[in-house]
């Protein structure tokens, strides 16, 4: 396995891991939490209970658990948090295709959301074998960034049937989608990328300029690179998004 | 005033129904048994049928409005949450597909009384004369039954009542100016200003948006949080749950929630006598009615005229011709992303704020019939790290980097014509929902003249945004606001219901809401189907008992009825004249 060092994100001056903290991003020592006596009594306590309280397993079996808990770390990894500041991601996935909550439909060449998943850990499985005769899990973090990168970039390495049955490029979406619903609903997320949260019945009163209010703090900017050990630190287009053009779910306007 | 403006910084009252922090109602509406026969059913209480309750309901008839979803405390239910908001919108399931399949669930519409206006941006721009008339000027689309000017009446009065801010002087279509004065920028609006400014391209900073930019009665004013598609919490934005519903209830209309209608009932051939309904247990229902509504959005309206098909209509109700579900549409909604060095932190301000029209209009130079509006937008983290996935291929390390750099992005939309086509169509899917209802499959496909127009639209937008100084631009391509699939004409032929609404092949059976609408053009659908419901509910009440007894269909379009709009409309809060 990779030494613990290089799953961790890179100053490029010195070329040295930056050390694990409590808070990445930009925005030291801002807390969204710090505020919530000035939220209003039903966001308070919803927020409040997404950080208290995380929803047991109970859709993925013991034996998918592993895989999908080791597939979400490279989707959306968390190697530069302190462990007891990681965000949890399974249990809501987990908790979502245990309620059944969909969004609201299916794309015709897609099974429902939860043989979507079953089938996409096979998929992900058979390819990790196909291309390193390996479990996922047992794969250094490069190895399975290769194998998620070839179903980001549509490739169809091994899982033919599988693939045959439902979109991969389909598939990544759900993922990935799933993945940052989980994460950047979570407060530490916020203070993280030094998003406001909640602002009522307070109200936003510095609109313009990027200005922050009394409560939030100024940007902080540092260098960092993705570490050594990792493949989705830059951004490639995925293949097929000119002739099927790829759109998130999330509505604007 | 009594009460200190922003009441909610007391505990939420748990012994009234909260439409906001300051507009209280008692809990409980009218109740009819099922057997008692009502005036009007309406299927839906949204955008449209939230304004037909009000109107029926004051003008003396016996209303329920049937509802799929809950009737909103917005005290108690609602949260200035992304994820938390989930439930706002329709989740149920639909199948999607075709060439260009469309992203449904929260990218598209409500359940719940207010529907979509609960989670709508609240742009409220009115549509052109231009739109009324697209088959006689570019001959593609349609044209439609009725001209701007019929409707101008009602975009003014529904401009009052619910009241929308903007600019006292609006350039586009037929140029007009607003009630209430417009909003303070946020950074977006910032930028989309700028870069407009840079290229000579006339912005319009403010609005128009159904967002109170001054108290008005038991609503305050905008507190600029962000939250507007997570539904207002402070009751600044438009919904029909906080503007119209409340004065129905006043006068005696029934608010049932968390029922699904399933089927419209026919009497005999030619006349509806009711609906059937699951309520919340799942237990069957048959509601009596002298006249049906439906009003349950471009999906779900076709849906429940397809589902009602029965001996002597075996294609589905109103369907002779062939063109229910049929001509649906959606506008182009490609956001273009521009990443700022200097800080923009777009949650602030309201998303809608600022606008352009200037290419709504067919220009030949461009290649392609009609055109495109531009509008600022602000995704919350969520969504925008959805469209940072789809933009910029993000994942793993570099999705992570992106969100910590979401406060230098500025996002804009393009809000593009797309034209009614034939085979663009809601039809019913093999899958069942939890009542067993079949649910809707929608097709969509793009034509050459939507992709001349997307492609010209996201070049000008990006344009923009590099003229504003973005060093980094992308777009994702998406689709925002179905309409169609029940539209209205003079021929039976090739259209489903006449210019008040009224289905052709069955007299007391009416559609109300966003399907009706021949063609969309680039404005926010939002003020028009309000303004349509508000015209519609004008003529059933001028029509009177002749509604529920006779198959006459007569076509004198009825005196607009001020006396109707919502009480003190004309006098409450700061209007900039009277
Ligand atoms: C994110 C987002 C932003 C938007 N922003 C804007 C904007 O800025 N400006 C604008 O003009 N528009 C906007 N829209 C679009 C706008 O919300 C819709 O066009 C509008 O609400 C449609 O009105 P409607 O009356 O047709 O249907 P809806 O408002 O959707 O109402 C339909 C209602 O019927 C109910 N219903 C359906 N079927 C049944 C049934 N069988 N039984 C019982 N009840 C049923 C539903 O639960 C729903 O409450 C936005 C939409 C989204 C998703
Ligand atoms: S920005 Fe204004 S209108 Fe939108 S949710 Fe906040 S207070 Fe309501």
């Amino acid at each position: 396995m990779a030494e613990d060092q290089e799953l961790l994100p890179v100053d490029p001056q010195s070329g040295k891991p930056i050390p694990r903290t409590k808070q990445p991003g930009y925005y030291p020592r801002y807390s969204t939490l710090s505020q919530k006596k000035f939220w209003d009594a039903t966001t308070r306590k919803l927020i409040e209970e997404r950080v208290a309280n995380i929803p047991p397993i109970r859709f993925f079996t013991q034996a998918e658990l592993p895989l999908i808990t080791a597939v979400t770390s490279r989707v959306l990894p968390q190697d530069d948090r302190l462990a007891e500041y990681r965000i949890p991601i399974v249990p809501w996935i987990d908790h979502r295709l245990f309620e059944n909550e969909i969004d609201g439909y299916r794309f015709e060449d897609m099974p429902d959301d939860r043989e979507a998943y079953r089938l996409g850990l096979q998929a992900i499985e058979q390819t990790a074998h196909a291309m390193y005769a390996k479990l996922f899990v047992e794969l250094e973090p490069l190895d399975q960034d290769a194998v998620l990168k070839t179903i980001h970039d549509g490739e169809k390495r091994a899982a033919h049937e599988i693939w045959s049955r439902m979109s991969v490029d389909r598939f990544w979406h759900l993922l990935v989608q799933d993945c940052v619903s989980a994460y950047y609903s979570h407060p530490w997320a916020w203070d993280e990328i030094g998003y406001g949260g909640p602002a009522y019945p307070r109200a936003y009163t510095r609109l313009e300029n990027g200005l922050p209010e009394p409560w939030e703090v100024d940007e902080q900017r540092y260098e960092w690179q993705a570490p050594a050990s990792s493949l989705s630190g830059a951004y490639d287009q995925q293949a097929g998004a000119t002739d099927k053009p790829v759109h998130g779910q999330g509505g604007t306007h | 005033m009594k009460e200190p403006l922003f009441g909610a910084f007391r505990q939420a009252r748990s012994d009234v129904h909260n439409l906001g922090p300051l507009q209280r109602i008692a809990k409980g509406t009218k109740q009819y048994r099922d057997d008692e026969e009502v005036d009007y059913v309406i299927v839906g209480l949204g955008s449209a049928g939230g304004v037909l309750l009000q109107r029926l309901a004051k003008a003396g008839f016996k209303v329920v409005g049937i509802e799929a979803g809950p009737f909103w405390d917005t005290e108690l239910d609602w949260v200035s949450d992304e994820k938390g908001s989930h439930k706002l919108y329709w989740n149920d399931l639909r199948i999607t597909g075709g060439t260009d399949p469309l992203s449904l669930g929260e990218n598209n519409s409500g359940k719940g009384v207010g529907g979509g206006s609960v989670h709508w941006a609240a742009f409220a721009p009115r549509f052109h004369p231009s739109d009324f008339r697209v088959y006689t000027e570019d001959g593609v689309g349609a044209d439609w039954p009725i001209s701007y000017d019929e409707l101008k009446p009602y975009y003014e009065l529904l401009e009052r009542e619910i009241p929308v801010a903007g600019p006292a002087y609006f350039p586009w279509g037929d140029p007009h100016g607003y009630p209430y004065g417009p909003h303070p920028l946020g950074a977006v609006g910032d930028v989309l200003v700028k870069g407009c400014t840079k290229l000579g391209i006339r912005v319009c900073a403010g609005g128009p948006v159904a967002i109170l930019s001054g108290s008005h009665g038991n609503r305050p004013h905008c507190i600029y949080r962000g939250f507007c598609i997570q539904g207002c919490k402070v009751g600044a934005k438009a919904s029909t749950l906080i503007t119209h519903v409340p004065e129905a209830i006043r006068y005696g209309a029934e608010v049932r929630e968390l029922s699904m209608v399933s089927r419209v009932s026919m009497r005999n051939r030619d006349r509806v006598n009711g609906v059937f309904y699951f309520d919340r247990e799942g237990r069957e229902h048959f509601q009596k009615a002298k006249a049906v509504i439906v009003s349950g959005y471009a999906i779900e309206t076709p849906r429940l005229l397809l589902n009602s098909a029965c001996p002597g209509h075996e294609h589905g109700l109103s369907n002779g011709s062939g063109t229910l579900g049929r001509y649906l549409m959606a506008q182009a909604g490609n956001v273009v992303l521009g990443r700022f060095a200097d800080l923009i932190r777009m949650y602030k301000a309201p998303p809608a704020h600022a606008l352009s029209e200037e290419f709504y209009e067919t220009d030949p130079r461009r290649g392609f019939a009609r055109g495109f509006a531009i509008q600022t937008v602000a995704p919350l983290p969520i969504a925008f790290a959805k469209q940072m996935m789809a933009a910029k291929g993000a994942w793993g390390w570099g999705m992570r980097r992106v969100l910590m750099d979401y406060n230098h992005w500025a996002t804009l939309g393009v809000l593009g014509e797309i034209l009614p086509w034939e085979d663009n169509r809601v039809e019913i899917a093999n899958e069942k929902d939890q009542f067993g209802i079949p649910v809707a499959k929608v097709t969509f496909n793009l034509h050459e003249n939507d992709k001349k127009m997307i492609a010209f639209g996201v070049k000008k937008v990006t344009e923009i945004m590099r003229a504003a100084g973005a060093e980094e631009v992308v777009q994702e391509s998406r689709y925002a606001h179905l309409v169609g699939a029940c539209r209205m004409g003079s021929d039976p032929r090739d259209s489903v219901v006449d210019k008040f609404g009224r289905t052709h092949e069955i007299a007391n059976l009416f559609v109300c809401d966003g399907s009706i609408l021949p063609t969309q053009g680039s404005a926010n659908p939002g003020l028009t189907i309000q303004a349509l419901a508000a015209r519609t509910a004008d003529y059933l009440i001028s029509q009177g008992e002749r509604i529920f007894t006779s198959d006459r269909r007569d076509m004198t379009t009825p005196p607009i009825r001020y006396s109707l709009a919502v009480e003190d409309s004309f006098t409450k809060g700061v209007p900039r004249f009277v």
